[in-house]
């Protein structure tokens, strides 16, 4: 898998997919993270959620998240099961430490397109396709919050090439610029639309420098985590991977 | 550390604590503490001054309402504003509510 890490972003090339990936720290380092997980030679996981608090304790309960997301994934790739097996044992340390985690997973199929969400607590992500911008509809309960994990199920799209994701943490939403607006979803959306044609790590730039015009230098009170997955070719083909 | 204030009325069997200013992981415990300390039967949040509130906020209100519960007693959250009620909406905090209200250990 051809991935390319850069301070605190990383671009990853395979699957016939760009995706392009940050998380921007606020004061005090939070629980943000992100993953793309390779499942097999067509499949790939991208993976975006927020650990509860901050400082050393979150990032502490972040990496474990991290390590057992992964092993969820080895042991069953269904996208649903992953999320149920990790609210079971994750969920357990999470309730341990009186602390939950959003989460959002995407799971990609490079040769049919196909694009399956399942969500636990967290933004659902924004879909580009011909100019026009989607809000995914899955939801479901945070990590840790309920014994049993509680959702919407999956979601299935299909993607075609020049098609994007956009995932996001709410410090990107939540972001305040002067006299305390919000930046949040619908100007998210309008700055999205607007990247009709650009690649992916462009998308994030474009996002991230229109949210730097709003905060206006405002010190900000949460980590901002943004990924963005674009669709370049199917598996096998010329422009895929 | 952000700036939280907490206002304690009492009514009938019932402690109302008026939230203002904004809550997160470095005031958290004062909350809590409140609660904690409430004998009342039902004890209610009024968040209606409330101009942001951060997970470790929505955490603790949650897991003080299981507490609560499982004593049988109520926890009740009133007067959330617009914005923060979207938040909370988000990571299934109204859905975590509803079901702890009838089973406190699921």
């Amino acid at each position: 898998m051809g991935e390319v890490i850069t301070g605190n972003g990383k671009i990853l090339r395979a699957y016939g997919l760009e995706v392009s990936g940050c998380s921007l720290p606020a004061e005090q380092v939070g629980g943000d993270f992100f993953e793309f997980i390779s499942c097999d030679e067509r499949t790939v996981f991208a993976v975006i959620g927020d650990v509860m608090g901050k400082g050393f304790h979150a990032a502490r309960l972040m990496e474990t998240i991290r390590h057992m997301l992964r092993e969820c994934i080895r042991i069953n790739p269904h996208p649903l099961e992953v999320v149920r097996r990790l609210n079971k044992v994750g969920g357990d340390e999470l309730r341990k430490c009186g602390a939950f985690a959003t989460l959002c997973l995407l799971c990609y199929d490079g040769i049919t397109g196909r694009l399956s969400c399942v969500n636990a607590g967290h933004h659902p992500p924004l879909l580009l396709s011909d100019g026009k911008v989607k809000v995914a509809r899955c939801r479901g309960v945070a990590l840790g919050l309920l014994e049993d994990y509680l959702g919407s199920g999956v979601e299935e799209f299909f993607l075609a090439a020049g098609d994007a994701v956009v995932l996001y943490t709410d410090g990107l939403v939540e972001a305040c610029g002067p006299g305390e607006q919000r930046y949040g979803q619908e100007r998210l959306k309008e700055i999205v639309r607007l990247q009709n044609g650009a690649d992916a790590d462009r998308m994030r730039q474009n996002i991230l420098s229109d949210l730097e015009t709003f905060i206006r230098g405002f010190s900000q009170k949460d980590d901002v985590t943004l990924v963005v997955m674009k669709v370049t070719g199917r598996v096998g083909e010329k422009g895929g991977d | 550390m952000k700036r939280v204030e907490i206002r304690v009325r009492q009514k009938k069997g019932m402690a109302i604590l008026e939230v203002e200013g904004e809550l997160d992981f470095s005031n958290v415990e004062q909350l809590q503490q409140e609660i904690q300390r409430r004998p009342e039967e039902v004890v209610e949040i009024d968040l209606q001054g409330l101009r942001f509130i951060d997970s470790s906020g929505a955490g603790m209100l949650l897991s003080q309402a299981r507490h609560l519960f499982r004593q049988g007693r109520t926890l009740r959250i009133v007067g959330i504003p617009d914005l923060i009620r979207e938040d909370l909406e988000v990571i299934g905090f109204f859905r975590v509510l509803e079901i702890i209200e009838t089973n406190p250990n699921a």
